[in-house]
């Protein structure tokens, strides 16, 4: 029933225009992507919406030779709109400003990694009649516990196809598939009326390893660990962090100091420790991106460059080739783009971003992490972020227990933890060997030998 | 006002086609098509980062019956593809209600039918992009010059035209033709070893000259001296304290901490401290909070434009109203969209909001305002022992179901025996929403309003909050000292 759109013949139209155009265009590039989802959407805890949809796309990176660049895009895709597109990006180029780091677009690469298991023929073949099944559990979960009073969940899945062709012989294309399931349970104490809820989710790449009866059970496990808050005094103890709360104050944060336009910018708390210890020994992090399977993986990045796995921090040292890369930072450095570009649609230039983001597992069991903590804190989720320009951080606690003699008592209300994350990273002393895996972060448990906490409870009272 | 020509396939054969199909299958449908016109300029260091410009068409397809939606979502406005699109959506509704236990029925309403276009001076699309990049520049270049200890600026610039058409099976048919104008503006300055940022933005709906106003003008040169200020502060103190909230502030306790609240889908889903509490008393009488979101109040601000979370009908319709939230003290109302308000039996608000045509409406704020009383600025501090006032914000969130929310300040001063002191950074509020509203202890009479992008649910809507200054007693602030 669809209309079916020639896209290599239209990107090969829009490339040879912008070259016929003006001879001011020293190289282009055309980004396509297509893409169909299906999602079930949870509403106290019953099912309220199904939705369905598409959408696909064209944009145009045209740069001259002084280094400006222009960009547009469109999804009607036809000749003319083509033609105003390529125009439009020609004239936005010439009213650019010169960026002489702004040397080129990637050359064409021989070789690119394999990565499997991206691809899940089930799930762009997934009919939503079927879909449903995967949401029953999730309100079974719900429905037959005392306490959980509501639920808010969905289950979504999108299949997508990218092509990068640029006039540097670049031309590449992929398709890839993912699912997510999230749960959002609320329950209520029956006694004491206090209302807590818990959340949990899942990203995978292929429908077989969904479990959407586990994220449920564990986003109410969550909730139950979080009713009937209790305020806490000022103390100085040590602070373990679950895995989330891991990827939340030190993968995100490295993450984006990492990230090479915000380095250059000297905008980060990582500027100027590259080469240095920034973390106690057993902080090891890298940045794979082909592993089979993954939610982070890719064969090649925004640009059309090979993806890596790369070692970013190596027992505290941030690594001198620590930064993530695209071809503009790294052109400007004299090196090679390490394959970060990140591009989320033809709606959007490419920017960087990490693909897996892993922080090495110990090999202790989180047991005996907990086990020598005579008085401390277990944390699983701030809303907050630390201040990314000075890595200062004082963030409330959403969802953290306080812990006595290695068990973990009463959840924590009003109470926040105030640290400088370089400190935090020093003051790391024991990892887990278990790991969790959100989406494109992996973490274990973390011990934080001590920070400052600041309880709502009066000291003076 | 002339309807778009790739817009006129939406005829009177098509809406009844539609009928047709869908009668005696669904209770309600709707239908929201635009085709948009966006402009993105992002210069960084005097140096252009991004020039782009983009022609887009958005239909989203929604359907309803016996408590199950169904959304269908495609980028063709041609007749053909949006009868495919609806036999779909069809489908997808009949599928929700097969599956829901939750069986409700839609509020009818007269059809509503009328075309809005903004007023503007000068089109967005008649100034051309050279004249877009020399404002960029020219902000650019103000901050990168006003120190040599700024190291990085930032500008952003985004405009919008967008033409729409909106139907729905009451009969409603509905044409607008709107623009939208915002330029943020971020700087990076450095001295020994310490690097801190400051942001400022102006937005609003309407044309170009809206960037001709002294706020918008004076932008670049306010967030570089904020940001010099910064370099100067000291860590914050911590501990619970007295603290005076500027408007922005006051806005952003009024619109996240208690706002969300009051959106009636999240009380529904018992996700909401506020859940029961129509007619009971939850602040201290002087408090009056309401959201307004209708045209015509940019001069309430000293503006000449429409403020950026203006609109005229919501994603389902509905006319933006002022809604009173809190009247001296006493919960009103709640924010209602097409299905809370039929479910709770009271007429909607006009708060159904979708960010785009491909996104289905959520309950969400406009314009939410406290009430100012009698207090100055001044009064205020003279008769604060000790305390802070906490001017605007980094950013906050909170938690809707126990109202435990946190602030990042962006400036702080020290109040000590009625006497403003000395500037500290980075300090973050701490307390529950309901306290707050009964720890009041000072209205200020001069508001303001600050604009804003509110995520929830994956979607972003313009929004603005304000009011005037207020005074809390007994919050807790946190920083590393």
């Amino acid at each position: 029933m669809e209309k079916k759109v020639d896209y290599h013949a239209l990107s090969r139209y829009g490339l040879k225009l912008a070259d016929q155009k003006s001879t001011r265009v020293k190289r282009a590039e055309i980004f396509y992507d297509a893409s169909n989802y299906l999602s079930l959407e949870i509403e106290e805890n019953s099912i309220k919406h199904s939705e369905m949809g598409s959408d696909e796309g064209m944009s145009i990176r045209v740069i001259d030779k002084r280094g400006s660049l222009g960009f547009a895009f469109t999804n009607k895709l036809e000749k003319s709109s083509i033609e105003k597109m390529v125009n439009t990006s020609i004239k936005m180029m010439n009213s650019g400003t010169p960026d002489p780091d702004f040397r080129d677009l990637p050359s064409s690469y021989r070789d690119y990694p394999k990565v499997s298991g991206l691809f899940d023929k089930n799930i762009k073949e997934l009919q939503i009649e079927d879909s449903t099944r995967y949401i029953e559990d999730i309100i079974r979960v719900c429905r037959d516990d005392e306490k959980a009073i509501s639920q808010s969940a969905s289950f979504k899945s999108a299949y997508s196809k990218i092509m990068i062709m640029n006039s540097n012989g670049v031309e590449v294309q992929d398709k890839d598939t993912n699912c997510l399931v999230y749960s959002q349970m609320i329950v209520e104490d029956k006694v004491s009326k206090d209302i807590s809820s818990g959340t949990d989710w899942q990203l995978e790449r292929n429908l077989a390893v969904i479990n959407p009866l586990k994220i449920a059970e564990k986003a109410l496990e969550k909730a139950h660990n979080n009713l009937n808050r209790k305020k806490i005094k000022n103390m100085k103890c040590p602070l373990i962090l679950t895995p989330s709360g891991a990827i939340n104050l030190i993968l995100q944060p490295i993450a984006m100091g990492i990230n090479a336009e915000t380095y250059q910018y000297k905008r980060g708390f990582l500027v100027g420790k590259l080469g240095t210890k920034i973390g106690s020994k057993l902080l090891t992090i890298e940045d794979n991106a082909l592993i089979d399977g993954a939610a982070g993986s890719s064969s090649f990045d925004g640009e059309g460059v090979p993806c890596q796995n790369r070692k970013i921090i190596e027992n505290g040292t941030l690594l001198k080739s620590g930064l993530l890369h695209n071809s503009y930072t790294a052109n400007k450095e004299n090196i090679k783009s390490t394959g970060n570009s990140s591009r989320s649609s033809y709606s959007s230039l490419p920017s960087i971003d990490s693909s897996n983001f892993m922080l090495t597992p110990g090999d202790i069991p989180k047991a005996e992490i907990m086990q020598d903590v005579k008085r401390g804190i277990l944390m699983d989720d701030t809303g907050d972020s630390p201040n990314f320009a000075t890595g200062d951080f004082s963030g409330l606690i959403l969802q953290g227990n306080l812990i006595e003699n290695g068990e973990i008592k009463h959840p924590l209300n009003e109470t926040m933890i105030a640290i400088n994350l370089l400190d935090l990273f020093k003051k790391i002393d024991a990892i887990s060997k278990e790991v969790e895996i959100f989406g494109s972060y992996r973490a274990p448990y973390v011990r934080i030998d001590e920070v400052q906490i600041l309880g709502g409870k009066s000291s003076t009272q | 006002m002339e309807i778009k020509e790739e817009l006129k396939n939406i005829d009177e054969p098509l809406i009844s086609r539609l009928n047709r199909l869908s009668s005696s299958k669904i209770e309600y449908w709707d239908i929201n098509c635009n085709i948009c016109e966006d402009m993105a300029l992002d210069f960084t260091d005097q140096k252009s980062k991004e020039i782009s410009s983009s022609l887009t068409t958005e239909c989203g397809i929604r359907t309803f019956v016996g408590g199950g939606w169904g959304f269908y979502v495609l980028k063709e406005l041609d007749s053909q593809s949006i009868e495919n699109g609806f036999l779909k959506a069809i489908k997808l509704a009949r599928l929700s209600e097969s599956l829901t236990k939750n069986k409700f029925k839609l509020g009818d309403r007269d059809p509503f039918i009328k075309n809005f276009k903004v007023t503007k001076k000068k089109d967005l699309l008649d100034v051309p992009v050279e004249e877009k990049i020399e404002l960029v520049k020219y902000h650019e270049k103000i901050a990168s010059g006003f120190s040599p200890k700024i190291i990085n600026t930032h500008t952003v610039y985004t405009d919008e035209s967008s033409f729409s058409i909106f139907l729905n099976s009451f009969g409603s048919f509905i044409a607008q033709d709107l623009s939208f104008i915002r330029i943020k503006t971020s700087a990076y300055a450095q001295e020994k070893g310490i690097i801190q940022s400051s942001v400022n933005s102006v937005g609003g709906m309407g044309g170009f000259e809206i960037m001709e106003t002294d706020n918008a003008k004076k932008l670049s040169e306010k967030t570089a001296k904020e940001v010099l200020d910064l370099l100067g502060a000291q860590s914050p103190i911590g501990g619970k304290i007295t603290v005076i909230m500027d408007p922005r502030l006051t806005g952003t306790f009024v619109h996240e901490a208690f706002g969300h609240a009051v959106e009636a889908d999240l009380v529904l889903n018992n996700e909401s401290i506020l859940k029961g509490h129509i007619g009971k008393k939850v602040a201290i009488e002087d408090v009056t909070i309401y959201d307004d979101p209708t045209i015509g109040q940019g001069k309430k601000f000293n503006l000449p434009h429409e403020l950026f979370g203006s609109y005229f009908v919501d994603s389902e319709g509905i006319p933006s109203q002022k809604t009173t939230i809190i009247e001296k003290g006493v919960l009103k109302n709640f924010l209602h969209s097409l299905e809370t308000s039929s479910r709770m039996n009271v007429s909607p608000n006009g708060h159904g909001r979708a960010s785009s045509e491909s996104e289905k409406p959520q309950v969400r704020m406009g314009i939410t305002m406290l009430e100012p009383r009698d207090w100055t600025l001044e009064e205020m501090i003279e008769d604060t022992k000790k305390g802070v006032l906490c001017e605007d914000f980094q950013y906050g969130y909170t938690d809707p179901i126990t109202g435990n929310f946190q602030f990042k300040c962006k400036m702080s001063y020290l109040i000590e025996n009625g006497e403003k002191k000395h500037l500290m950074r980075d300090a973050s509020l701490s307390a529950m929403t309901l306290e707050v509203l009964n720890k009041i202890s000072a209205i200020g009479k001069n508001i303001a309003t600050s604009d804003g992008i509110c995520g929830k649910g994956g979607q972003s809507v313009r929004v603005c909050d304000g009011g005037p200054h207020i005074r809390v007693e007994d919050i807790m602030i946190g920083g590393l000292s």
